[in-house]
């Protein structure tokens, strides 16, 4: 009778490199890119054979070829020295310690962990005469270089973003946080995909239970493949029902660091250059990381800008469509004639007139991003002309509309955060329909459902608008304002430690008649320390 | 289940709702000004300034243009005026709109009869504003809010403007519906409103020759009220002696004689002007203290003059003050004599001073012709605009 | 876990809870009656309110853990306990008639004249018992939200009608004399009896017990100051006259505010405002009703009677407002006696018992000694 896969996979390694060889052959049947190397490690005394087994293109051939070597000629020198043919359990840990003790290894016994080793680019050695195998960390693919990150560039800040590996995005943020309590645990998601998944988080800043939280709903996932976090976020989420978005995925390590320090987790999942984050206060999605590079004075301002943009793109084509279909009498005299000139000719109604102009811009929006590039500006380029030129003069729309929703979508893409700003896109079409059928009662009732709504979301715990509402008064130093890192001297009120974020007297100041200046007295504060 | 039931019961109420009550912008009749006559039979007339949005903003690429006059006015009669504008809608293919309307003109003898309908229906409908401005003329009212002005497009865009700078001429109180309801609310106030009049002031650009040859809206002084009756007008020069009563005035016009030649001419202009009325108690009566301080600026002499010259300056200032008082004193002697009504507020004064004893003294306005209005003036003349050095003939 | 608010928010309700009806209709009322004195019987009301309101915490310390309902029943049996339930029920129902007069002829009359009434009662009847649902946690972070809201809504009607005042016309000091200004202040009492009897229900589950009459009397003194700001502007801008004249008579003044020359006109941001902190009042007052009829058929949870409470307030709202002249008459009379009697009553009541029946008091903190 044939044994099943799993059956398989759940033999031990026998002492008979036949046998071993005869069984990987068998699970790994028409795997054109696994490799079967043969190799004699010891030819004089005993005859003994080795195999190598690893799949083209996830490895480092060098880094094999080097590991061979070494078996090949430092075997017989080994062996040389051991007296009797007696050949025991031994040999395995002998090889690995006193042979291969310049590469990662790791000795298996189960048949299921080698094949996994394998398929994720490490490779498995198999001597005769030991029921133990070498797995050898010999991961090496071409992957994408660290690029700019795509979706989230600054102006000042770093210019590395994640790529697809997951050690080089482990890494990244490693670089930024070098310090034990960092800690990054590995898991695996995915029955067929099996795909790495880390959870980092700094011990001792993390709020206790989170990390626990975020173990046990990774581990009650149960999908046959993870391609992008995107399926990991969506298993995780609060509010599977809710437009919001509460996890926040960035593609920028910077961000994953300084979110690190403020006491939350991030998921690194394997193949995917998006980061999770956990938990996300919604104003997350509003704050860019220039905002804590640039001067605090103008990174608030620009947060200003950011957060008055994104009440412009919640709310602006509801409230003209309310003003012009309902509450005339609310437009400036001057400003009515003129909306009402422009109207004159058009057959629509407001809310229809700006459903259509709304849902040109997204087809516009979206067909400029699925275009080939050359193509993609030949795209925009016609889209508005159409809409904004001809739309016009053949009266089918007015021209406040056409600035009306140019003002809101030049206001959605000033919010950094790709995800964030498509939720507010999604739920300014409720809040313009309800406008556009009941006015002001309308708008006040969506509104405030909206509002009920997004109270009502936790995050890992989190509420969701912390620290706007429940208002937390020493989180204001970081939420509509940024505050000169100097103020900042608590942790946020997510953080779990006691510790100072900030030492104290950080206010930088020139040195004063007395002779005491900046740079002193901070030397001073880190001798004490 | 509850965010399904709500879900559902959200949708179904919008679904069933439908557009309550919407109107777009441009299927409404955009009032800019209303006039009201009286009509035949006692009836009234109103008369509408409706504004055409597509001339009265030519639209770039739009079809509609500048094919016509950027108003519409239209007329209709009622009983009431409620009625009479329902009358509008049997041929006004929009909707009448008020909220945007920017002056109420009413003629001169339907104020005479009375115009607390007039007050009434304007602060009870929600669609108007308390801003408006009120207006009585002399000719009818449906004329003057058919003239088209020369500068602004629509005309009652022009009186709107043409209130919100009346500071510097001083021919006219700008009153609105905000004043005129608490004025004829108050148990003591009387409302005072503006008032315009049409008068040939443009010059035709066709034929130069003709001066005044079409009409034009005009400030024309301010017509009194007793109750809701218009009982006389002040003329547009005794006006500047009401305006710091009612209103915040800093600035005005004053002609003087020169102090050498009273034939010439020269002007001084008013600058900080602060007013002051202090009530008091004289013999059981109230009396009233009024001072007005002015400091002035010499913009124009028809004889050389000069500030240095301190005992012209002082003689003109003497002229000025004399000519103030003056001003001042008849308007509060038509007040009290003429007309008998206290559009002067200066029963208000003496009701916040003096609560109590305004109680006692019982109906203010039979007390009010016989008290005492003392007024004082004080002027200064500091400056004399750019110029320092008289401006005489050399030699 | 014990659902429990902080004592910011229960501040945050409290001026939420006596907001919206105290500028809207509360002027009106005393203004037909004291003229330009309304301001100063505002402040003597919310002085009242200040001294009911630490009656009130004094009374709930007994029993830190309990609300009024089961104050009652513990003091004076399980009958006098329903019977309280059912007048507190009575008096939310009264309660939400007015505010949802204040909404609708804030919404109705200036904005939708043409949308039936109906509708405008039963948009916010949909949205209460989607937020109740979620208990009182959302509300009173809804309640924070209220707050920006009602500053936002006094800074732009300071901005708009500043240059308007006159401060000479608020002059004439109680001009009908003391005692009838104080007795005007009645009319603005109501409200703030709303806002004790909400906190009667929701005080046990506020934190730290300590803070209680500290966050009591500062939610009462804000709520006094952003309230008093309108008597003070209507008076100064628009005259006593004209306020008296007016169901609604702050509208008239959000529609005159300007700010300069070219911004005015936007009193629909203002009612927008308005709008977030009269909606909570709404929640607020369906969850203080469904409380006390969950208390009154002993139920674990109020949840099931959330539609069927919800279903009775707002037919007696759509009843009450659908005749502007007969809501003004029962708010200005019947409205008063019946909520001055219920709550005044009701507090005095309690605080006397609980002098009559301490023993009850100590043996009942002995059974379930406080665990804060």
């Amino acid at each position: 009778m044939k044994e099943s896969m799993d059956q398989k996979l759940n033999h031990e390694f026998k002492p008979s490199l036949t046998d071993n060889v005869l069984l990987l052959k068998e699970i790994l049947s028409n795997c054109d890119d696994i490799v079967f190397r043969e190799f004699v490690f010891h030819e004089k005394i005993n005859e003994i054979k080795g195999i190598c087994i690893y799949t083209e293109g996830l490895v480092n051939t060098l880094e094999v070829n080097e590991i061979l070597d070494l078996l090949i000629y430092r075997g017989k020198e080994l062996l040389a020295t051991v007296p009797s043919v007696n050949l025991d359990i031994n040999l395995a840990d002998k090889v690995k310690s006193e042979i291969l003790s310049k590469h990662n290894i790791k000795l298996l016994t189960k048949v299921e962990f080698a094949i996994e080793g394998v398929l994720s680019g490490d490779s498995i050695f198999i001597l005769d005469c030991t029921d133990k195998v070498f797995l050898a960390s010999t991961r090496g693919w071409n992957e994408r270089s660290i690029e700019d990150p795509a979706t989230e560039q600054v102006v000042r800040g770093p210019r590395d973003g994640f790529n697809e590996s997951l050690r080089t995005n482990t890494a990244l943020v490693r670089r930024r946080i070098r310090d034990p309590l960092f800690k990054i645990e590995a898991m695996k998601v995915g029955k067929k995909s099996k795909t790495d998944i880390n959870i980092a988080y700094l011990d001792g800043t993390v709020k206790e239970g989170l990390v626990e939280e975020v173990k046990k709903r990774l581990n009650h996932i149960e999908i046959d493949g993870i391609i992008d976090s995107g399926y990991i976020e969506e298993l995780i989420m609060d509010a599977p029902y809710s437009p919001f978005t509460t996890v926040l995925s960035t593609e920028r390590p910077d961000k994953v660091a300084s979110s690190i320090l403020e006491g939350r987790v991030a998921v690194f999942v394997d193949n995917s250059p998006f980061v999770l984050i956990v938990p996300t206060y919604f104003w997350q999605f509003l704050q860019a990381s220039d905002d804590y590079y640039t001067k605090y004075m103008s990174g608030t301002f620009f947060r200003i800008v950011r957060y008055i943009a994104f009440v412009i793109s919640l709310t602006l084509s509801s409230i003209y469509v309310m003003l012009v279909s309902f509450h005339q009498e609310m437009i400036p005299t001057a400003l009515a004639l003129t909306i009402a000139s422009g109207r004159e000719v058009v057959p629509f109604p407001v809310l229809i007139e700006a459903l259509l102009m709304e849902f040109s811009f997204e087809l516009m929006r979206e067909a400029g991003l699925r275009m080939p590039k050359p193509v993609g500006q030949a795209v925009s380029i016609v889209g508005s002309l159409i809409i904004g030129q001809a739309a016009v003069q053949a009266g089918v729309v007015s021209p406040f509309m056409v600035i009306i929703v140019a003002v809101t979508g030049i206001s959605s893409f000033a919010i950094p955060n790709y995800a964030g700003s498509f939720s507010i896109r999604l739920i300014r079409f409720p809040l313009l329909i309800a406008s556009g059928t009941l006015g002001l009662l309308g708008f006040a009732t969506m509104f405030s459902l909206l509002a009920i709504h997004a109270l009502t979301i936790r995050s890992f715990g989190e509420p969701y608008l912390a620290p706007a509402t429940p208002f937390v008064p020493s989180d204001q130093k970081d939420s509509l304002v940024r505050m000169p890192w100097w103020k900042m001297e608590r942790q946020p009120q997510l953080a779990e430690g006691v510790e100072d974020r900030v030492g104290e007297n950080q206010r930088p100041s020139p040195p004063r008649a007395g002779g005491t200046s900046a740079n002193s007295s901070d030397q001073d504060n880190s001798s004490n320390n | 289940m509850y965010p399904k039931f709500l879900l559902l019961a959200c949708i179904f109420s919008f679904m069933m709702t439908g557009c309550v009550g919407k109107v777009e912008i441009d299927d409404l009749a955009l009032v800019m000004a209303v006039g009201l006559d009286k009509g035949e039979n006692g009836a009234i007339k109103v008369t509408t300034q409706i504004v055409r949005p597509a001339d009265a903003r030519g639209q770039t690429g739009a079809p509609a243009g500048q094919t016509g006059d950027p108003i519409w006015s239209a007329t209709a009669e009622g009983d009431t005026i409620f009625e009479a504008i329902r009358n509008l809608a049997t041929f006004s293919s929009r909707r009448v709109f008020w909220a945007h309307n920017y002056a109420i003109v009413i003629n001169e003898d339907l104020a005479r009869e009375g115009i607390a309908d007039i007050i009434d229906f304007f602060s009870r409908n929600q669609q108007l504003r308390m801003r408006t401005w009120v207006l009585v003329t002399p000719d009818s009212a449906s004329e003057v809010v058919s003239t088209l002005t020369g500068l602004e497009v629509i005309p009652g865009e022009a009186v709107d403007k043409l209130f919100r700078y009346t500071t510097i001429s001083a021919k006219s109180p700008s009153t609105q519906m905000l004043d005129l309801q608490s004025a004829y609310l108050s148990d003591t106030s009387q409302p005072v409103l503006a008032r315009v009049q049409l008068i040939k002031r443009g010059v035709s650009n066709k034929k130069p020759g003709q001066a005044g040859a079409y009409e034009q809206v005009d400030l024309a002084g301010a017509g009194v009220f007793r109750k809701d009756k218009l009982v006389g007008i002040l003329k547009p020069e005794e006006v500047r002696g009401l305006l710091p009563f009612i209103e915040h005035v800093e600035s005005g016009v004053v002609v003087l004689s020169c102090p050498g030649d009273a034939e010439k001419k020269m002007s001084i202009e008013i600058k900080n002007q602060s007013f002051h009325v202090e009530p008091s108690i004289r013999d059981g009566t109230p009396a009233f203290a009024t001072s007005l301080v002015v400091y002035g600026s010499v913009v124009e002499a028809g004889c050389p003059f000069t500030l240095s010259d301190k005992k012209d300056v002082k003689k003109i200032e003497k002229e000025m003050e004399e000519k103030l008082k003056e001003e001042i004193e008849l308007v509060v002697k038509k007040a009290q004599e003429e007309y008998k009504s206290d559009f002067l507020e200066l029963g208000k004064v003496f009701q916040n001073r003096y609560p109590s004893e305004s109680r006692e003294i019982g109906n203010w306005e039979d007390v009010f012709p016989s008290t005492l209005v003392e007024v004082n003036a004080n002027v200064t003349i500091n400056d004399s605009s750019i110029l320092y050095k008289p401006t005489k003939s050399g030699g | 876990m014990k659902v429990q608010i902080t004592n910011g928010m229960f501040m945050a309700l409290l001026i939420n809870m006596v907001y919206a009806k105290a500028i809207g209709l509360t002027q009106g009322s005393m203004a037909r009656e004291v003229g330009n004195d309304i301001w100063i019987s505002t402040i003597f009301s919310t002085f009242q309110g200040i001294l009911m309101i630490y009656l009130l915490v004094l009374i709930i310390r007994r029993l830190p853990n309990h609300d009024v309902f089961q104050h009652s029943e513990i003091l004076a049996g399980k009958i006098f306990g329903k019977m309280v339930c059912l007048l507190v029920f009575i008096f939310f129902l009264g309660a939400f008639g007015t505010i949802m007069a204040t909404f609708v002829y804030h919404i109705k009359d200036f904005f939708l004249p043409d949308a039936p009434i109906l509708l405008v009662v039963v948009v916010p009847f949909i949205l209460g018992v989607y937020a109740i649902h979620y208990g009182i946690e959302v509300i009173a972070r809804m309640a924070l939200v209220g707050v920006f809201s009602i500053l936002s809504l006094n800074l732009l009607i300071l901005l708009g009608s500043l240059s308007e005042l006159d401060i000479r016309e608020l002059l004439p000091v109680f001009e009908f004399g003391v005692g009838r200004t104080i007795w005007a202040s009645r009319h603005h009492n109501t409200d703030w009896a709303m806002a004790f009897m909400m906190a009667a229900i929701i005080l046990p589950i506020v934190k730290q017990q300590e803070k209680w009459g500290r966050a009591g009397v500062a939610g009462i003194v804000y709520g006094g100051l952003f309230i008093v700001l309108w008597p003070i502007l209507e008076v100064g801008v628009l005259s006593a006259e004209v306020t008296a004249q007016y169901i609604v008579s702050c509208m008239q003044m959000a529609r005159s505010a300007e700010i300069g020359y070219f911004i005015h006109r936007y009193e629909m941001i203002m009612i927008a405002f308005f709008a977030i902190s009269i909606l909570t009042q709404v929640m607020m007052t369906f969850l203080c009703a469904s409380i006390s009829i969950q208390r009154l058929f002993s139920l674990k949870d109020y949840r099931p009677v959330i539609i069927p409470v919800c279903l009775v307030l707002t037919g007696y709202s759509y009843w009450f407002v659908f005749d502007h002249q007969r809501a003004i008459k029962i708010i200005e009379t019947y409205w008063v006696a019946l909520s001055m009697g219920i709550a005044i009553g009701l507090l005095l009541l309690l605080y006397i018992l609980g002098f009559i029946f301490k023993k009850k008091v100590k043996a009942n903190n002995k059974k379930h000694p406080s665990f804060r």
